[in-house]
């Protein structure tokens, strides 16, 4: 690999070398400096709402239960056996009060603590040989929610959630917190493509450029109106602290107004109303942008797009969150979920799956051309000349760092973070100037966990924006 | 092809009370309901005859991505369902993702993504991938009526892109409702049950 301070001075500069984007050496890194110790996140409360449900995920190699107990808490529990280390959770999925594990019969509660196993007493002598009261799976060693939205650090010393997420709570709040009733997620879809984690977050983030040539086709065959090139650039892109993403320049009108002309019904317009701030509908209905892709550091994605889903003139919206979860430095498996607000009419959550169904995710028609680009800049990034050449990410700066376009006053974009109008790769760069932080930092040694030092239990996930979570839909 | 019953009273009861996958999945409303009766016909039977080449002849369009024959092959309230497979531990009484599906699929949103490969911009299949549909293990069964047919197939998707990477597949089963409208046959309600939790394929830019 060339010298780390250069890789990492031309990531500053905007000039990205391109073996970055399939290299071991740069990966090993990432794993132990990025997904070491980020948020990273893996799913939604509203996937195990009843008391006993559970599901399985990865950050990276490490696979944890998160599951709710009977008292409806939830906690992330490392799925290896505290004996020999079997996997005591292998479904992806389920309900179950307690887990025991296939090799020796250890079972746990879903809580986490042991509930029991084989001969304590002729085998161990009991507590005096092994004491089981009080100890537990091991936690996952960070683990907080926003909106709902569950994340995991596997760095037991990760600054509060809600800290990391910091400003850009603000946008997460659009695609997350449309009334109190929450947001209702389904999926994921899985699927692994042969890509760079890093290309799908960089293009959510704020590649606006791309959509008129990659996606024409969508545009052609009438089931998105927007990525029209001369439409598109009229939108802006925002950034604000580990996240940011792209909008699109709304036709006038008030926030209603607004709302109704991407498809939001009038009660589902009444309850987000009530529950975003001034300043979040002000950017609405006011400043004239709606929000479209977004990533927050290091691999979440969302996407809020109104596409048409059936013969006539109407639209409505849809919203998808997703992980771009890395396997190798060329391998990426992608979780891709699909989430509505809880409380919208039933009628409008059909449709709204459909939006995402024929638009993002496995089946999805704009997915399809973009992976297909990325999986091919993963293959040339493999090579020898990919390490002579460093990719052009400038745009909207000139050679002297000045930008080419007006960065947005507050009274004309009422979000926090920076924001300009126009095709610029702003985003692009601040997500990698994130991971290039990241990347030169060494993690401090985690500590090794011995049976018995969890005696206290697990601590359930804090919850640092408290809205009710119902039930996931039962169709 | 029918699911697992749901009989747990408490837990995951997260699908309706349908029978068949179709019925349960989010815009499966429109569905047909028709289901398999008595046993696998002969293979000598005639019915059983005209399925099999059906499929074979469908796959061959497949094949060929000549995608507005294929889609002529539907019947104007098809259909066609490819549920999200998730590994669940035995007994537990499903084994799909609820609410969610890769394919959910009516007349108009196929015929948007036949459109969509019409176009000259859908780079995810230009230049286009080799593919090949086998089909087989395939059985037929009578329904209460006699112009709607079941059929069961194998089925293994081999497609290869480009000269770099590796050719992907994916292996399903399917289940096909078939009427006769007219002199024809048509496929009234297709269910995909694919055989892997996680997609080793880089999208489902195809059909199955």
């Amino acid at each position: 690999m060339p010298d780390l301070v250069d890789v990492l001075a031309a990531v500053r500069r905007g000039m990205i070398p391109a073996h970055i984007y399939n290299d071991a050496e740069i990966f090993a890194l990432e794993r132990e400096r990025i997904f070491g110790r980020s948020w990273i996140f893996v799913g939604h409360e509203s996937e195990v709402p009843l008391d006993g449900d559970y599901v399985v995920r990865r950050v990276l190699d490490d696979s944890f239960v998160i599951a709710r107990d009977s008292k409806g808490e939830i906690r992330a529990m490392f799925t290896m056996c505290l004996h020999r280390g079997m996997q005591v959770c292998r479904a992806e999925m389920g309900n179950a009060s307690n887990f025991r594990c296939p090799y020796h019969g250890w079972s746990y509660r879903n809580d986490g603590r042991i509930l029991g196993l084989p001969f304590h007493q002729e085998a161990y002598g009991g507590e005096q040989g092994f004491k089981k009261r009080g100890q537990t799976l091991l936690p996952a060693p960070s683990l907080a929610s926003y909106n709902g939205l569950i994340f995991i650090s596997l760095d037991a010393n990760a600054e509060p959630l809600e800290d990391y997420l910091g400003d850009f709570r603000f946008y997460l709040d659009y695609y997350s917190r449309q009334s109190s009733a929450g947001l209702e997620v389904r999926g994921p879809q899985r699927w692994r493509i042969n890509a760079n984690w890093k290309i799908g977050a960089e293009n959510f983030a704020g590649d606006m450029y791309h959509t008129p040539q990659t996606h024409t086709s969508v545009v052609e065959i009438g089931l998105f109106r927007e990525p029209k090139a001369e439409k598109r650039k009229d939108g802006a892109t925002y950034w604000a602290g580990v996240g940011g993403g792209t909008t699109y320049k709304l036709p006038p009108g008030d926030f209603r107004e607004r709302m109704r002309y991407v498809g939001y019904t009038d009660d589902m317009i009444a309850r987000i109303e009530q529950i975003w701030s001034s300043d979040q509908q002000k950017l609405v209905g006011g400043d004239g942008f709606m929000i479209s892709a977004a990533s927050c550091f290091p691999n979440m994605s969302l996407v809020h797009n109104w596409p048409k889903v059936e013969d006539g003139d109407g639209v409505l919206p849809f919203i998808s969150l997703r992980t771009w979860q890395p396997i190798d430095e060329h391998e990426t498996e992608v979780y891709s979920w699909f989430a509505v607000d809880a409380a919208a009419p039933e009628e409008y959550k059909k449709k709204s799956y459909k939006a995402y169904l024929m638009c993002f995710g496995s089946t999805g028609m704009f997915e399809q051309d973009d992976v297909e680009n990325w999986v091919s800049l993963t293959n040339t990034a493999a090579g020898s000349m990919a390490r002579r050449l460093q990719l052009n990410s400038r745009m909207g700066l000139l050679e002297d760092d000045t930008p080419v376009g007006k960065r947005l006053p507050p009274n004309e974009f009422h979000g926090p973070g920076v924001a300009q109008v126009g095709y610029n790769e702003a985003n692009q760069r601040a997500l990698l100037r994130l991971w290039a932080d990241q990347v030169e930092r060494p993690v401090e040694a985690s500590a090794t966990v011995a049976v018995g030092t969890c005696a206290d239990g697990i601590e359930p996930l804090v919850q640092t924006a408290s809205l009710p979570v119902t039930d996931r839909a039962r169709v | 092809m029918t699911a697992p019953q749901h009989d747990r009273g408490a837990g995951f009861r997260r699908f309706g009370r349908g029978e068949t996958y179709s019925e349960q999945s989010v815009l499966g409303d429109h569905a047909a309901r028709d289901r398999r009766v008595g046993s696998t016909l002969p293979f000598s039977d005639e019915r059983h005859l005209r399925a099999h080449q059906f499929l074979v002849d469908e796959a061959y369009l497949l094949d060929a991505q000549a995608y507005d024959e294929w889609l002529d092959l539907f019947t104007d309230d098809v259909h066609y369902v490819m549920p999200v497979r998730v590994s669940t531990a035995l007994g537990t009484g499903y084994d799909s993702s609820p609410g969610m599906a890769h394919f959910d699929e009516n007349k108009y949103s196929l015929g948007r993504r036949v459109a969509r490969f019409r176009t000259e911009h859908a780079w995810t299949e230009d230049p286009p991938s080799r593919l090949r549909h086998y089909i087989t293990n395939v059985r037929t069964l009578a329904t209460p009526k006699d112009d709607h047919l079941i059929v069961d197939s194998a089925e293994l998707l081999f497609r290869s892109r480009g000269d770099v990477n590796e050719a992907a597949t994916v292996s399903c089963g399917r289940e096909d409702l078939l009427r006769r409208e007219g002199d024809r046959w048509k496929i009234a309600r297709r269910t995909i049950f694919i055989d892997e939790s996680v997609i080793r394929m880089q999208n489902l830019a195809i059909f199955l």
